[in-house]
């Protein structure tokens, strides 16, 4: 039976040893710890999945991505990469493969233009010579940089720079991608165009998986199928946006703005069952407007406050239902570990 | 004013604090200071000691215009596997579907075409300009480059490796490039040393290399230097093997400990 996974970890671990200086007097001993980067971890990615790991500084991210490409190798358990194991079938991974690294311009030769140096990492990764010329042209059509191919790497911009590492990591047509951290540092626009790219271009058109790391929550939320969040090497969160959101859905939120209500009208509100909780927020009200967050046991609760505004005759001049980001969920994801 | 010059002493005390945690390097420039002055104070020895020089049937210019080329040539070997460890370009051909053989060969091509070309110029310059005399044996000359690029490639990977986990500063380049310039027979014959110094001669491989090569360009046949060629071939077949083992080795830990990008 054909694997489902493109991806798929099997309790991986990573140690790293870190000598930490204690500045005490005048002699300075280092003291040797050991940090777990990458703690037993159990991902399954699916054929065709654009998965986004998120997690913050050191969560163990880049170090899951060099595992995987092979750079690392780990201390306990395995993955499979298109079905072939990390440790055992290096060669076959590395076929299968497509990494993009979070420094986007490493390995380039800034003497070369961006044709000569594709030329190159075509070589290495094998794209048959006589195809090598055509492949090039379309990586370099596919992210734009056609115009740009025969100009040096040194003049490209940040954004260019990362869209020739986009291409590069094409170059073999790879069934999956490692995408590390593809939009730091870059322009709003750059972003979103690299965004679109991943999203429409590599994982739609192609059906390339693509495993995307990203501090940016939002980010991830825009463009990927799942989503899974990395803290001190362990997976502590791994659904869909929506699904990851509702994780950390305990209460429902509603703000209105109201026209004429009394002091006697809020005082009702305020024993109104449905309610949990009333704070005044006037920040959108004017005149003789006034502003209310309302908490709500329940979304099934929010007819019920209809109702009561209807009965008491409050003109209701502005509602909305306040949802938790994904940003609300990651952090509160991420505290709770 | 006076803020420049605080911000230039900030600089130095970067650089100073930067340069210091760099230990190996500092013992190795140091070292390298000291072996270098006593090749100088030799070489201006062998300049009165024809006697020695005549063992070789050549002249002084001859003898030290073939040394220089080819010492040029052999440190620019010695540096070419540790010149392709730029950590970035590493990691991105470590994680192409490229044998590590392929990786040190093929980066290390160019230099070894630029170099002999140095090598020629050398020699074009010692003929048309000094009036050097060669006769060269063209099979024997490319046996004993071909074992000679072999031995130093072997000590360049020995170099590379320990680079990569000393990140700066490798005892190894260091110590092949004072042994080629004092026992090397570079620069002056080693018989003008003491015999105590004259016996480290005779157990580096450098010292075989310029022996035959010298001999090889100045009309002698392969079976007259068949002793020294043999004691090169299988030092060659020894330190090539050697060497890649141990970048190969220096490589895997690095990876295993996550500092092949840590320069």
């Amino acid at each position: 039976m054909q694997n489902e996974y493109a991806i798929q970890t099997l309790n991986l671990t990573k140690t790293f040893t870190a000598k930490i200086p204690a500045e005490t007097g005048l002699i300075r001993r280092r003291k040797t710890t050991m940090i777990t980067a990458i703690n037993g971890l159990n991902l399954q990615i699916k054929k065709g999945e654009l998965f986004g790991l998120l997690g913050p500084n050191g969560a163990g991210k880049t170090t899951l991505v060099k595992m995987l490409c092979t750079l690392l190798p780990p201390d306990k358990g395995t993955a499979l990469v298109n079905g072939f194991d990390i440790v055992k079938q290096q060669m076959n991974v590395k076929r299968s493969l497509g990494t993009l690294f979070s420094v986007g311009e490493r390995g380039f030769f800034w003497r070369l233009n961006g044709y000569r140096n594709l030329e190159f990492f075509a070589a290495i990764y094998n794209v048959p010579r006589q195809k090598r010329h055509d492949r090039i042209m379309e990586v370099l059509r596919l992210v734009g940089l056609e115009r740009s191919a025969f100009d040096l790497y040194q003049k490209y911009s940040g954004g260019m720079k990362r869209k020739l590492s986009l291409a590069r990591t094409l170059l073999p047509d790879p069934p999956i991608l490692l995408l590390d951290e593809p939009t730091t540092g870059l322009d709003v626009i750059s972003s979103r165009n690299i965004r679109e790219f991943v999203r429409s271009i590599v994982n739609d058109q192609s059906g390339r998986t693509v495993l995307y790391t990203t501090h940016y929550i939002e980010e991830a939320s825009q463009i990927c199928d799942r989503i899974g969040i990395l803290r001190s090497g362990q997976l502590i969160a791994c659904d869909t946006p929506d699904a990851i959101r509702s994780m950390i859905k305990k209460k429902e939120l509603i703000y209105i703005v109201v026209e004429h209500i009394s002091p006697q009208q809020i005082e009702r509100m305020h024993s109104l069952p449905a309610i949990t909780n009333i704070t005044e927020n006037n920040q959108d009200a004017t005149g003789n407007q006034r502003g209310f967050c309302l908490e709500l046991k329940s979304v099934d609760q929010v007819p019920s406050i209809f109702d009561f505004l209807f009965k008491e005759k409050i003109k209701l001049v502005n509602f909305q239902r306040e949802e938790p980001t994904l940003e609300d969920a990651f952090i509160e994801l991420t505290k709770r570990a | 004013m006076r803020d420049e010059l605080e911000k230039i002493y900030y600089f130095m005390k970067r650089d100073i604090i930067s340069f210091s945690t760099y230990k190996t390097n500092i013992l190795i420039l140091v070292l390298t200071a000291l072996f270098g002055a006593l090749s100088f104070a030799y070489l201006g020895s062998s300049a009165t000691s024809q006697s020695v020089l005549s063992m070789y049937n050549m002249n002084l210019t001859t003898y030290l215009i073939i040394g220089l080329a080819f010492s040029t040539y052999l440190n620019q070997a010695l540096t070419l596997v540790q010149k392709t460890i730029n950590p970035w370009a590493l990691e991105e051909v470590l994680v192409s579907p490229t044998r590590l053989s392929t990786f040190i060969i093929g980066s290390s091509i160019w230099g070894f075409i630029w170099s002999t070309a140095v090598v020629v110029v050398y020699l074009v310059i010692g003929v048309v300009v000094f009036g050097v005399s060669l006769s060269v044996n063209v099979l024997g000359t490319m046996i004993v480059l071909a074992l000679g690029i072999g031995t130093f490639l072997g000590f360049s990977m020995i170099g590379a490796g320990i680079l990569i986990l000393t990140k700066q500063g490798d005892p190894v380049t260091a110590f092949i490039t004072i042994a080629t310039s004092l026992f090397g027979n570079v620069l002056f014959p080693p018989q003008i040393m003491p015999p105590a110094l004259q016996a480290i001669s005779y157990i580096v491989p450098q010292y075989y290399f310029f022996t035959c090569i010298r001999l090889m360009l100045t009309g002698w046949t392969i079976t007259m230097i068949l002793p020294e060629l043999l004691i090169l071939a299988l030092m060659c077949c020894i330190i090539v093997p050697l060497g890649y083992a141990i970048y190969a080795w220096c490589l895997k830990t690095a990876r295993k400990n996550g500092t092949l990008s840590w320069f």
